[in-house]
């Protein structure tokens, strides 16, 4: 392997989006297996399948975060109170309704709650961004 | 906080972008401190500062001056 692909590798390997893309596609592959008729253990591996691809997302995302400029640093703290704020306010609102009504479990599980969070990350980032610009 | 940071841009004939690399910043930032968006830390102040080899409240000016 040559100095450059070398460089370009590892490149490549420190992108966030590179891994948050293998985390998304791991869950995908895990839902199907989940889906399928397998044994317990080969069930549980599934489910834990996307851990160590997510901890590479993470300490990818925490280097980008590191070298951002400080109005992006900036930027991207207000999009994550916004986004935390209203993913305290979604689980708590569930949290209570659950005692009010019965809640719908094959709309309202773990499995639904946490696609939620992403789409309050990035309009969190809409709303800080558009503050800036 | 008002600043003069455009005028001093213009004054080189700079682009924003060139300012922004000039400074290791975004674009965006440069046009947020410039629009009064955005107040830059007392580091970055002191860069611009040195960039345009005036002193920083010669650059940054507070309510009152302004």
């Amino acid at each position: 392997m040559s100095a450059k692909t070398a460089v370009s590798t590892t490149s490549l390997l420190s992108r966030p989006g590179l891994w948050v893309t293998a985390w998304f596609v791991t869950w995908l592959v895990a839902r199907g297996v989940l889906e399928s008729t397998m044994p317990t253990w080969l069930r549980v591996v599934a489910a834990l399948a996307p851990t160590p691809i997510a901890a590479a997302a993470l300490v990818t995302i925490v280097r980008g975060a590191r070298e951002l400029d400080e109005l992006e640093k900036r930027i991207q703290l207000e999009a994550l109170a916004i986004a935390f704020v209203l993913a305290v306010l979604l689980i708590m609102t569930l949290g209570l309704l659950e005692l009010a009504i019965t809640l719908n479990r094959d709309d309202w599980s773990y499995r639904h709650v946490w696609a939620m969070l992403p789409p309050m990350y990035f309009a969190g980032l809409v709303i800080a961004r558009r503050r800036y610009s | 906080m008002k600043n003069r940071l455009k005028v001093l841009r213009a004054e080189r004939d700079w682009s924003q972008a060139e300012l922004a690399d000039r400074l290791a910043v975004s674009r965006q930032t440069v046009n947020s401190i410039e629009t009064g968006k955005y107040d830059p830390s007392l580091p970055l102040a002191l860069r611009i500062g040195k960039l345009f080899g005036q002193p920083v409240e010669s650059i940054f000016l507070d309510g009152d001056e302004a």
